[in-house]
C-alpha cells in the first residue's frame, strides 16, 4: 500500500498494527505496516481510512484519534515514541478511536444569561437564567415550561430523581440570589406554547444569596450551599411530607386560581465553611461533597452532620464534581485556569492526581460523564467548553460557540454537551462519542 | 759635642731592638693567647698578684721551650748586633760576674753581660749589646740548616757547638715550677742556651712598654744647651739695614683679613654647614623597591622600557632579519599584534636614519608617566547578592493577586473609585461618567446602575454586613444609597434609617445647619447631603455609623470674601478709627474661630442625621481620612504630613512627616499600628507608629503618581496603584512582638490597564476575604487580579 513515497526516504519508519475496539464496518485487517516516523494523528486517521476504504464499498470518512499506550498522540509519532520510551524496533500497536468531536450545535436563546443547567434527565434540560425564571427544554428551541417566581437570577438548577420510576410529575429544583429555593412539578408532556408553572414549595432559611443546590440520588431531599457559608439541608417531596415543617399558605398575589406553595424549612445545617458554599454534590445516599471559596473541599456525613474529610487548596473553588474512577474522583475548578482532580482514597496526601490546565481563566463548571471513567466537562470564563480525557494532557475537544464567559456545562443523553453562558445563549453539542 | 750624638744614636738603636724584642714578646703573647693555656701558669698566678707583666714573661718562656720557632727577628736582632771585637771581653766578664750574679749559675753569662752593662754605663755603655757577643759564629742563617745536626755552629775557635740535651717536657715543667725564677728565662735557640733576664732587663722593658727612654738615666727635658754664638760678629755678612716691612704691619694682610671678615659677617662663607653635593647620575636601571617603600604599598612603579636587544641594534645578525613573507604576514596581524620594530641592516653607523616614532613615543611615555594612576585600587571583592537583604522568597509568601482574570466593563468614563462589599459578593465603583454601578464579584454582572450625574470622586461600601448601604461623593453632595442587598427585614432597618425629613430652610444662627443640610434623595431614595464645597473623600467608621467627609477648604473663601469686602467699605463709611478696630478685631476673631474648627474635615452620624466638625485646627489641605480600625483615633493627611488625633480626648498624638511632594492617599494597618503613605512622586511609606514619626521605609517604586494605597484585611498583603498603570502588590508582615520590625516583601507589578489622558490606575482595592485586588483604571475597566 502506498503510503506516501516522498517522505518516505527522508524518515525512519517503524512497524504498526492498527486495532481498534469498535464495531466490524470499522475493523482493520490485523497486518503489519511499516510507516514513517515523522507523521502525525491525522494522517494516521488517513491511512486507518484508506485501510478502512478499502475493505468497505461505500466508505464515508470518518476522522479517527490515536491511542498508543493508552495515551493519546498528539504530537509527531516520533516525538510521542520518544518521548514515552517506546522502542521502534518491535511492532507498535496503534488503537484508533471515533473521535470526540461534536457534529451538531444548536443554539437556545435566553432573555439573559443562562447561569445554571441540567441534563441529568434524558428528556429533557433544565435552565437557569439571570431574568429570575427557569426553563425546561424538550430540544433545541423547543421551551415547554418557564419556571416562573424567583426574584433573584437563578444560580444553580437541579433534577430531583423521582422516587419511584416511571412517575408523571417530574421534580426539579432551583436556587437563587433571592436567598431562597423552589421546588417545581410539572409533566413532560408536550405543550406548543411554553406553559408557565408556579413553585410548589419555597424553601427560606439562607440568609444570603445561594449559590448551588445539589439532590439526592434517591431524590428525598435536597442540600444548598450559599454564600452565608452554611449547606442546608431539605425535605425535597413536600406531598407526602408530614405538616410540621410545612405551613401551607395561598399564594395571594396569583389571584388564588393557582395550586398552593407551601414554605419548607431547613432540615439540619452542615456548618463548618467560612466563606461562600460555591458547588455542593450529593453522589451517595449519605455523603455531601462541598467546595467553597475558604479555599476547602469537604466531605460531610449526612447522618452526623460532621465533615470527615477536609481538603485544602490554595484556591477559591466555583465548582466541584464527583465521579470518574468508581465515582469517587474529585473534580474540582476555580479562581484559576486549572482543573485538580484528587483521590480521596489516596491516604497521607491531598495532591491532585491530575491537573488539566488548558483553559485562559476561571472555571466555571466541571462535570464527569456518567457512563465514563474518563471523560468531563468543563466550562470557564474564557468562553470554551472542553472536553477532556484523563488519558490525556490535552483536551479532546472544545467547544467554541460561546462569545463570551460559559457559566455552566454539563453532559446531556451521554453523547451532548451542554453549555449555558453570558451571551444569553444555550447550546447543544451532540454527537460527541464517548468510547 | 759628637758623643752626646752618639749616645742619643745608640740610644735608638737600643730602643730599635728593643722595641723588636718586645714584639717579639707580644708575638708569643699572642701564640700563648691562642694556644691552651697550661695548667703550669696556674700556680704562677696563684703566686705572683701584682706582677702581672712577668707572670706573662713567664708563660713566655715556657712557650718558648716549647716552641722551638726561630723566628727572623730574632736573628736579625741577635745578628746584627754581633760584634766580634768585643767577644773576648765578653768572655772575660761571663767569668767575671759570676760572682755578683744572683747566685743562679744556669744564665750567669748573659748575666755578667749586663752587670758589664751596669758597670760600664757611665762611659761605654754602646757597646753594652754588642758585648754579649754570640758563641755561635754561624751567622744569620736559617737555624733549620742545623737542625739535623748534633751541633748548632762553631765557636770562635772553629770548634763545633754541640747541642744540649733536650729536657724532657715534664722534667722541665717540673724545673719551671720548682723554681721561681723561671719567668725570667729566654730559651736562646740561637746559641742554645737559656738566658736568664736580669731585674735591670725587666725594669727596661717596664720602661719601653710605658713608653719612657729605655734607660733610667735618660732625661728628656735636660736644659737646652745653645751652642750658635749669637753676639754679633765684627764682620756681618751683610751690612744692608733691616727693611721696613720687618717691622711695618703688612697693609695687604690687613685687606685680606678685613674682606674675610666682611665676608663672613654677610654669611658668604660658611663654615660647617655646608650642603653635601648629591651626584645627579643615578642608576636608571636600578630595582626601585626603595621608591616603593617611600611611596606607600599601594604604589605601583611605573613600568620601564623593554632594555634594547639585539634586534635593536643597527647592524643585527642575520636571523633577526625578516624576510618578505615575514613581514606580510606580519601586515595580516591586527594593529595591536603587530611587532612595533622590524631590525634593519646598516652598514656604517652614520647611515642609521633619525627613529621616525621617537617624539610620540617619549610622548606618550611621558604621558603615561604622569597621567596614569598608578596606584594600586583596594577592591572590595563583594558578591552584590550577599548586601541584598534576605527576604523570603515569593513562593513562600502566596498567596497574592498575580492574574487577571475577569474584567467588569461597563463604565464609560475613568473609574475613579472602586469598594468592595463586607462579604465579597458585591462591588460597587463609581466613574467620572457620573453613575455608580455594583458588580457581583464572580461573575462580573453589573447589577445595579446608577446615574449621579456628576462625575463621582468616590464610593464606600458600609463595612457592616447587615447594612449593605453606600456612601458616594460626586460633587457637593454625599448620597447615602440603599443598594437593596440585604435580606427583608435588613431592608426594613435600611428604610427606617434612611428615612429624613425634608431639610428645613438654612437656619444662619446654628452653624451646623449653616454648612451641611441632611435630605432625601428623590431621584435614588437614598439620603443626601449638600455640603457646601466639592467633597474629595468620604471615609465610613468601622461600626458603620459614622462618616467623615473632606472638602479642602480654603479659609478665604467667597462667603468670607464677601464679609471682608463688607467691613471694608463700612470702615470706608465710618471712617472711625476705634470703631474700625473694634470690626477688625471681629473679623479677626471669626477668622480665628473658623481657623481652630476645621471646616473641611466633618464627621456625620448617620442614625441621628448629625453633623460634627473635627474639633482641630488643620494646617493645610486635607488629602485623606481614616479611621482606627480598633480604637478612637482618626487620621487626616494633609498634603505635607499626617495627623493623628484622639477623638475621645480631642488632642493631637502625633504627626508623621512622611516626607514626599505631596500626599495623595493613606492606608491603616488592619492591626492600627502602621500607616502606609502614597505620596504624588511615586514613593510609598510605610510608618511604624510606636517608632517613630520618620517612616520606617520609603518605597520608590512607581514611575508616576501614586493614586490610591490601601491594605488587606487579613492578608499580609497591601498595594499601591499609580498613573503609570501599574499595581505593586506588596507583602507587610507586621508581628506581634513589638521587638521585630515589619517585613515589608515587593511581590507583583500588575500590569495591564491602559493609560487615559495621562491616568492610569486610579484606585485599588482588595477582596474582603481572597487574596485577590481590584484595580479601577481609567480606561473604565475595573479588573480583577487572582492568586
Amino acid at each position: 500500500m502506498d503510503i506516501d513515497g516522498g517522505v518516505e526516504e527522508s524518515s525512519r519508519q517503524v512497524q504498526v498494527r492498527f486495532v481498534t475496539k469498535l464495531k466490524p464496518p470499522y475493523k482493520t485487517p490485523p497486518t503489519s505496516l511499516a510507516i514513517p516516523t515523522n507523521i502525525n494523528r491525522w494522517r494516521l486517521s488517513d491511512i486507518v481510512n484508506n485501510i478502512l476504504e478499502a475493505g468497505v464499498d461505500d466508505w464515508q470518512y470518518q476522522p479517527f484519534d490515536i491511542v498508543i499506550d493508552g495515551k493519546f498522540l498528539r504530537v509527531s509519532l516520533e516525538e510521542f515514541l520518544l518521548a514515552k520510551g517506546i522502542s521502534a524496533e518491535r511492532v507498535i500497536e496503534i488503537e484508533y478511536i471515533k473521535v470526540v468531536a461534536p457534529r451538531r450545535e444548536d443554539i437556545s436563546l435566553h432573555d439573559d444569561w443562562v447561569s445554571a443547567v441540567d441534563g441529568s434527565s434524558d428528556g429533557y434540560i433544565l435552565t437557569g437564567c439571570y431574568d429570575g425564571l427557569g426553563r425546561i427544554w424538550k430540544d433545541t428551541g423547543i421551551c415547554t415550561h418557564i419556571l416562573e417566581g424567583h426574584t433573584g437570577p437563578i444560580t444553580s438548577v437541579c433534577v430531583i430523581k423521582p422516587k419511584v420510576e416511571g412517575a408523571f410529575d417530574q421534580l426539579v429544583a432551583t436556587a437563587s440570589k433571592d436567598r431562597a429555593l423552589r421546588l417545581w412539578k410539572f409533566d413532560a408532556g408536550k405543550s406548543a406554547q411554553p406553559k408557565k408553572i408556579r413553585a410548589f414549595r419555597i424553601l427560606k432559611g439562607h440568609n444570603a444569596a445561594v449559590q448551588s443546590i445539589a439532590a439526592q440520588p434517591s431524590g428525598e431531599m435536597v442540600c444548598s450551599g450559599s454564600w452565608d457559608c452554611a449547606i442546608n439541608l431539605w425535605q425535597a417531596n413536600g406531598s407526602d411530607a408530614g405538616g410540621d415543617i410545612v405551613s401551607a399558605k395561598k399564594w395571594k398575589k396569583g389571584g388564588g386560581d393557582e395550586e398552593p406553595q407551601s414554605e419548607g424549612e431547613a432540615v439540619s445545617t452542615l456548618v463548618g465553611h467560612t466563606q461562600c458554599v460555591s458547588s455542593v454534590v450529593w453522589p451517595q445516599h449519605e455523603t455531601i461533597y462541598s467546595a467553597s471559596w475558604d479555599h476547602s473541599i469537604r466531605r460531610w456525613d449526612v447522618e452526623t452532620g460532621k465533615d470527615s474529610l477536609n481538603m485544602f487548596c490554595g484556591k477559591a473553588f466555583n465548582c466541584l464534581d464527583i465521579g470518574g474512577e468508581s465515582s469517587t474522583l474529585i473534580a474540582a475548578g476555580g479562581s484559576d485556569p486549572i482543573i485538580r482532580i484528587w483521590d480521596p482514597r489516596k491516604p497521607g496526601t491531598y495532591d491532585p492526581i491530575f491537573q488539566l490546565s488548558g483553559h485562559n481563566s476561571w472555571i466555571s463548571s466541571c462535570k464527569w460523564h456518567n457512563k465514563s471513567w474518563f471523560h468531563l466537562v468543563s466550562a470557564s470564563y474564557d468562553g470554551k467548553v472542553m472536553i477532556w480525557d484523563l488519558r490525556t494532557a490535552f483536551p479532546l475537544g472544545v467547544i467554541d460557540s460561546h462569545k463570551n464567559k460559559v457559566l455552566c456545562a454539563d453532559w446531556w443523553k451521554d453523547d451532548s454537551v451542554i453549555s449555558g453562558g453570558v451571551d444569553s445563549k444555550l447550546c447543544i453539542s451532540s454527537g460527541i462519542s464517548v468510547e | 759635642m759628637k758623643i752626646p750624638k752618639n749616645k742619643k744614636q745608640q740610644k735608638k738603636e737600643e730602643a730599635g731592638k728593643i722595641n723588636e724584642m718586645l714584639g717579639r714578646i707580644g708575638q708569643q703573647l699572642a701564640q700563648v693567647a691562642d694556644n691552651s693555656e697550661d695548667s703550669s701558669s696556674d700556680s704562677d698566678f696563684e703566686v705572683v698578684d701584682n706582677e702581672s707583666l712577668s707572670e706573662d714573661e713567664g708563660s713566655i718562656s715556657e712557650s718558648g721551650m716549647e716552641q722551638i720557632e726561630p723566628s727572623d727577628n730574632e736573628d736579625v736582632v741577635v745578628s746584627s748586633d754581633n760584634d766580634e771585637d768585643d767577644d773576648d771581653d765578653d768572655d772575660d766578664d761571663d767569668i767575671g760576674s759570676d760572682g755578683d750574679g744572683d747566685g743562679d749559675g744556669d744564665g750567669s753569662e748573659v748575666d755578667g753581660g749586663e752587670s758589664d752593662d751596669s758597670r760600664e754605663v757611665v762611659e761605654e755603655s754602646d757597646s753594652s749589646e754588642d758585648e754579649v757577643a754570640p758563641r755561635n759564629t754561624v751567622g744569620s742563617v736559617p737555624l733549620e740548616w742545623y737542625k739535623d745536626e748534633e751541633h748548632i755552629g762553631y765557636n770562635l775557635a772553629g770548634r763545633k757547638i754541640k747541642k744540649k740535651e733536650r729536657q724532657n717536657k715534664l722534667d722541665s715543667f717540673l724545673a719551671s715550677a720548682d723554681d721561681s725564677k723561671s719567668w725570667r728565662k729566654i730559651y736562646d735557640e740561637y746559641n742554645d742556651e737559656e738566658v736568664e733576664l736580669t731585674k735591670e732587663d725587666t725594669k727596661l722593658i717596664r720602661r719601653l712598654l710605658e713608653g719612657k727612654a729605655p734607660h733610667a738615666d735618660f732625661d728628656p727635658y735636660e736644659p737646652y744647651v745653645d751652642f750658635f754664638a749669637w753676639d754679633d760678629s765684627k764682620h756681618p755678612l751683610s751690612n744692608a739695614p733691616e727693611p721696613k716691612r720687618r717691622f711695618i704691619p703688612s697693609k695687604w694682610e690687613s685687606k685680606k683679613v678685613l674682606e674675610l671678615v666682611r665676608a663672613f659677617r654677610k654669611g658668604r662663607i660658611k663654615f660647617d654647614d655646608k650642603p653635601k653635593e648629591e651626584s645627579n647620575l643615578y642608576d636608571v636601571w636600578a630595582d626601585d623597591s626603595s621608591l616603593t617603600e617611600r611611596q606607600g604599598l599601594t604604589h605601583i612603579p611605573a613600568p620601564k622600557f623593554k632594555l634594547p636587544g639585539h634586534e635593536e641594534s643597527f647592524n643585527p645578525s642575520g636571523e633577526y632579519i625578516l624576510s618578505q613573507e615575514e613581514i606580510n604576514a606580519h601586515q595580516l596581524l591586527p594593529e595591536e599584534d603587530r611587532p612595533k620594530l622590524i631590525p634593519k641592516q646598516f652598514m656604517f653607523y652614520r647611515s642609521v636614519p633619525a627613529y621616525e616614532k621617537a617624539v610620540s613615543e617619549s610622548f606618550g611615555r611621558c604621558l603615561d608617566l604622569y597621567l596614569c594612576p598608578r596606584a594600586r585600587k583596594k577592591r572590595i571583592n563583594i558578591d552584590p547578592e550577599t548586601l541584598k537583604p534576605k527576604l523570603p522568597s515569593r513562593k513562600e509568601l502566596r498567596p497574592y493577586p498575580k492574574t487577571c482574570y475577569l474584567e467588569y466593563k461597563g463604565h464609560k468614563g475613568p473609574v475613579t473609585s472602586v469598594t468592595t462589599e463586607s462579604t465579597g459578593q458585591w462591588i460597587a465603583s463609581g466613574s467620572n461618567d457620573g453613575s455608580v454601578r455594583v458588580w457581583e464579584v464572580e461573575t462580573g454582572r453589573c447589577l445595579r446602575v446608577w446615574d449621579i450625574g456628576e462625575p463621582v470622586q468616590q464610593v464606600v461600601w458600609n463595612p457592616l454586613p447587615e447594612l449593605p448601604l453606600l456612601a458616594i461623593a460626586a460633587g457637593q453632595d454625599v448620597f447615602i444609597l440603599n443598594t437593596g442587598l440585604g435580606s427583608e427585614e435588613e431592608q426594613k432597618k435600611i428604610e427606617k434609617l434612611l428615612c429624613v425629613e425634608t431639610p428645613t430652610a438654612p437656619d444662619d444662627s446654628d452653624k451646623n445647619a449653616s454648612f451641611i443640610s441632611w435630605g432625601p434623595d428623590d431621584k435614588h431614595g437614598g439620603v443626601r447631603l449638600k455640603h457646601f464645597k466639592t467633597v474629595t473623600s468620604i471615609e465610613w467608621h468601622r461600626k458603620g455609623d459614622y462618616l467623615s467627609t473632606l472638602m479642602p477648604y480654603d479659609i478665604l473663601s467667597p462667603n468670607l470674601n464677601f464679609i471682608y469686602l463688607l467691613i471694608h467699605t463700612h470702615l470706608i463709611r465710618i471712617g472711625h478709627c476705634c470703631e474700625a478696630f473694634y470690626y477688625y478685631l471681629c473679623f479677626c476673631s471669626f477668622l480665628n474661630s473658623l481657623k481652630r474648627e476645621s471646616r473641611s474635615v466633618l464627621i456625620h452620624q448617620l442614625s441621628k442625621k448629625l453633623t460634627q466638625r473635627i474639633p482641630y485646627k488643620l494646617r493645610g489641605l486635607p488629602v485623606s481620612s481614616a479611621f482606627h480600625p480598633i480604637r478612637s483615633i482618626f487620621f487626616i493627611s494633609t498634603k505635607k504630613d499626617v495627623r493623628v488625633y484622639d477623638l475621645l480626648k480631642q488632642k493631637l498624638i502625633k504627626k508623621l512627616e512622611p516626607g514626599v511632594r505631596e500626599v495623595s492617599s493613606i492606608a491603616i494597618h488592619p492591626s492600627g499600628d502602621n500607616v502606609i503613605v502614597g505620596s504624588k512622586d511615586g514613593k510609598l511609606c510605610w510608618f511604624d507608629m510606636d517608632l517613630s514619626s520618620q517612616p520606617y521605609k520609603v518605597l520608590k517604586s512607581h514611575e508616576k503618581d501614586i493614586n490610591k494605597v490601601s491594605f488587606h484585611r487579613s492578608y499580609p498583603l497591601f498595594c499601591s496603584c499609580s498613573d503609570d498603570c501599574t499595581a505593586y502588590v506588596l507583602h507587610g508582615k507586621v508581628y506581634s512582638d513589638l521587638n521585630q520590625n515589619p517585613l515589608i516583601v515587593p511581590l507583583e507589578i500588575l500590569r495591564g490597564h491602559a493609560s487615559a489622558e495621562g491616568r492610569g490606575v486610579l484606585d485599588c482595592k482588595f477582596h474582603p476575604r481572597q487574596p485577590w485586588l481590584f484595580t479601577a483604571g481609567a480606561d473604565s475597566v475595573i479588573r480583577l487580579y487572582c492568586h
